[in-house]
């Protein structure tokens, strides 16, 4: 009986990997498309970087820029120091039409964004109460210890450590807000106007082409209201994907 | 009479020697002819031939014929005598049905020797259907003159001048060539000459190629039941550059013909030679409409954009050469198509060749078929490296028109073994410690390969993520350790107030045993005395320095006094009073008096008690 439940818990990682074999030998011989179904089928049932980047691959070798953008901000997500994925990103990057609009513009936030996103939240969270401890523990040795330069040394020390676990912290919140709130997305359309109002009949402020990276910022209906650059307008939530 | 003689010889022989020249002999008739009107067939030669043999004319009745006819001239231009002979033989024939009818060649005899004509072809067109207005050019003879139905004042019908559009094919694929040519048509009047008022249309959408126009040639042609004069006007290539119903617009040209006038006052020069009036008709040629269909999907991926028939052929002229030599790698496209449209493919030349631009050489010719020609393509590089190379097959596709469907063709794939020359292409001494440094060059861009290996498992997460309770990894250690603190805290603070107390005791116990020595002192037991001493001087230090008894002893007991910063002076002075008291128990004998040791003892102590340790 035991037995048994061991096998139905391991069959569906069985199954994984018998379709992610098969989707990289489609990939290698050229059906992407058909890789392209495969790699999905696999993402269903679990979150996993490589399977997003080799998705992303598939997607761009079927002339799917946008949805290989948005595969590869996945695997970036998951694994934020995957050095293929950022390459391959870069380099859709360069295929879509729009310049890449940063949404954060001020030097010191978007340097501290790009920090944050260098290493996956739970590691921030093990960073940060590693940090936390080394902290009490050189406080202890600040209170207690004998010689003074000893004494002199650990403040310091938990000086600096509780302000990088206090660091850490404030990056894997952010990471973690990012990931629950999902505001960033990926324009999916070809060509999309993006209106004044959350109406058909709005204004055209400007136009976005698929790839293009927006901020979420409300959602009004079927209509939210995205950041791109400087920009702020009014788009269907079905133009874009959520990453 | 004998000067005479030789003048005759000379002729004789000059004109024997005439005879040497190239003969020829020609046949001549008019290609189409129509059935049932005599026209002349003529045989011409350039020598005095005799024994004309015509062919047999089977399907040709022969009218009249054969009549010769002779001319000769002679002409001196600058002291150079030139003379020219034709002797010309005319039959007149009359076809007896219609269709191509071929004639074999004759024959003639000059001298000794045969010579043959050319054969003919001649096409019988049939012979107009309702009574003709006219037959031709020649119907505008005086026969015809007398019933003037067509020829009156400047009456000159539709019908017998008009201008059409022939296009080659109605229906083609994108870039494939069309012939246009505009061709006029006309019986039964005298058509003299074009103005310049002509308009081409733009050909909007057609890449254009005019074909070089020779002297104007006239047929006869059966168009619509009618024999025509026609002559083509004007020709030209096009190409279509996109797909769709492209749209041909009319052209239109002016004619000016020659009328003949039916004048009221008839004078006698009028009867005689006839009086004209030239009259300028507008002519149109119609539009046409060409359906281009786009080539079909699925280009192959080196396309040059050809579409025609194109052959390829490739040389090279080194495949064994040395360092710094240059190598030529020569292409010839051949064939009839778009031509001038051809893109030139490239060839990917291995790393450590400097590539020069390719030489194109063109050599095209307008056809009626398209350009064709060929397309010499020279590639020069020289090797900068030392190695075996091999240098790619050069692809070139195309869109065949005679099979309909993309054609790829391939130069052979060269190898190139470029050797390290001998010692002049060597660098010299001086700059043989330099060798140019080169980063690693990107030569094309192109996504990383996908993840190939197996699919990792999800790594266990050691703490999660920042949901939930997460903040208790930081309040549980931290109010541990507050316990802790706290707890150690009070040990401290509790082990503080001991050694407080007996460091403020010291002295007070310290003057007790000194007291207790100083009974001693008065009393027999000198050991005990020197125990007290001894007894009294550590516990002072043990309770002074907050060192327990038991770890102190006479060897480190000046250690621990320079550390706890005591002078050299008090070290001395301690290790002197000890070492007395210790001596004086084992040897009292040996020892000065109990009096100095009690008072250095209680003067050290006083000492101690006064620097702060």
């Amino acid at each position: 009986m035991k037995r048994l439940i061991y096998i139905l818990l391991l069959f569906p990682l069985c199954v994984n990997a018998q379709s992610w074999e098969d989707a990289n030998t489609a990939y290698s011989e050229g059906n992407y498309a058909e890789a392209v179904v495969m790699y999905e089928n696999i993402a269903q049932t679990g979150n996993n970087a490589e399977v997003q980047y080799n998705l992303g691959n598939a997607y761009f070798r079927t002339g799917e820029i946008a949805r290989a953008i948005l595969a590869y901000e996945r695997c970036l997500r998951l694994n934020p120091r995957h050095k293929d994925a950022k390459f391959n990103l870069t380099f859709a990057e360069s295929q879509i039409i729009d310049n890449k609009a940063d949404t954060q513009t001020f030097f010191l936030l978007k340097w501290a964004r790009g920090f944050r996103n260098m290493l996956p939240e739970n590691v921030w969270l093990v960073l940060a109460v590693t940090l936390f401890l080394l902290f009490i523990v050189s406080l202890f040795l600040f209170a207690f210890a004998g010689p003074l330069t000893l004494r002199k040394t650990a403040f310091a020390v938990s000086i600096v450590t509780l302000i990088l676990s206090a660091c850490s912290v404030w990056c894997g919140l952010s990471l973690h807000h990012r990931d629950s709130v999902r505001d960033e997305a990926i324009v999916m359309q070809g060509i999309v106007n993006v209106k004044a109002s959350p109406d058909k009949s709005g204004t055209d402020l400007f136009v976005l082409h698929e790839g293009t990276k927006v901020r979420i910022s409300d959602t009004v209906g079927e209509w939210c209201q995205i950041h791109a650059g400087d920009n702020i307008g009014w788009i269907r939530l079905k133009a874009i994907e959520r990453i | 009479m004998i000067r005479r003689k030789i003048l005759l010889f000379a002729m004789v022989v000059l004109s024997v020697l005439a005879y040497a020249e190239d003969v020829s002999f020609q046949a001549n008739a008019p290609k189409q002819v129509i059935l049932g009107r005599p026209f002349q067939l003529t045989y011409t030669i350039n020598q005095r031939g005799k024994d004309l043999r015509a062919p047999e004319f089977g399907d040709f009745d022969v009218l009249a014929g054969p009549y010769t006819s002779q001319s000769s001239s002679t002409s001196f231009v600058n002291g150079k005598r030139s003379s020219s002979f034709t002797l010309t033989f005319t039959y007149t024939l009359m076809p007896r049905r219609e269709g191509e009818i071929s004639l074999a060649p004759a024959t003639i005899t000059v001298g000794h020797d045969q010579y043959r004509s050319n054969g003919l072809k001649i096409t019988v067109l049939p012979a107009d259907e309702e009574q003709p207005t006219g037959g031709g050019q020649q119907a505008a003879s005086s026969g015809q003159q007398r019933d003037g139905r067509q020829q009156q004042g400047s009456q000159v019908g539709g019908d017998n001048i008009f201008m059409r559009t022939v296009v080659s094919k109605t229906k083609v694929r994108e870039q494939e060539c069309i012939l246009l040519s505009y061709k006029i048509y006309w019986a039964g009047v005298d058509l003299a000459q074009f103005t310049n008022n002509t308009k081409i249309p733009e050909f909007k959408g057609f890449l254009k190629q005019d074909l070089e126009q020779g002297e104007i040639q006239t047929n006869l042609e059966h168009y619509n039941g009618r024999n025509y004069q026609t002559a083509v006007i004007y020709q030209t290539l096009l190409y279509p550059q996109k797909s769709g119903d492209l749209q041909i617009d009319p052209a239109s040209f002016e004619a000016v013909l020659r009328v003949q006038n039916r004048a009221q006052v008839r004078s006698i020069f009028d009867d005689f030679f006839g009086s004209y009036t030239n009259v300028t008709r507008q002519l149109t040629a119609p539009g046409m409409t060409i359906h281009v269909e786009s080539l079909p999907s699925g280009k192959p991926a080196g396309f040059s954009g050809g579409v025609g028939h194109f052959d390829i052929s490739s040389s090279i002229t080194q495949q064994d050469i040395s360092m710094n030599d240059a190598v030529t790698i020569k292409l010839t496209v051949k064939g009839t198509g778009n031509m001038k449209l051809l893109k030139t493919p490239a060839i990917d030349w291995p790393e450590g060749f400097e590539v020069y631009d390719p030489k194109v050489n063109n050599n095209f010719k307008n056809t009626t078929s398209g350009v064709s020609g060929s397309k010499t393509i020279e590639y020069l590089a020289i090797a900068r490296a030392a190695g075996d190379y091999t240098i790619p097959p050069i692809e070139f596709s195309y869109y065949d028109t005679q099979e309909n469907k993309y054609k790829q063709l391939q130069t052979p794939e060269y190898t190139l073994h470029v050797s390290r020359g001998n010692g002049d292409t060597e660098p010299s001494a001086v700059v043989q410690n330099y060798v140019s440094k080169e980063d690693i060059k990107q030569i094309g861009s192109d996504i990383r390969y996908i993840h190939t290996g197996s699919l990792p498992t999800e790594r266990h997460r050691l703490l999660g993520d920042f949901d939930g309770l997460w903040y208790l990894y930081f309040v549980v250690p931290a109010l541990l350790s507050l316990l802790l603190f706290l707890i150690f805290r009070k040990q401290i603070k509790d082990n503080a107030d001991i050694a407080r107390v007996r460091y403020k005791k010291a002295n007070k116990v310290a003057q007790k045993r000194l007291k207790k020595a100083k009974q001693a002192m008065s009393g027999s037991s000198a050991e005990d005395f020197y125990e007290e001493i001894e007894k009294a001087a550590f516990q002072y230090l043990s309770d002074r320095l907050s060192i327990p008894l038991a770890t102190l002893n006479k060897e480190n007991i000046s250690d621990i006094l320079r550390k706890k910063g005591a002078s050299e002076e008090l070290v001395q002075e301690v290790n002197s009073v000890l070492s007395t008291a210790e001596a004086a128990r084992y040897a009292p004998s040996m020892a000065g008096g109990k009096e100095d040791l009690y008072q250095a003892t209680a003067d050290l102590i006083d000492k101690i008690e006064k620097v702060k340790l």
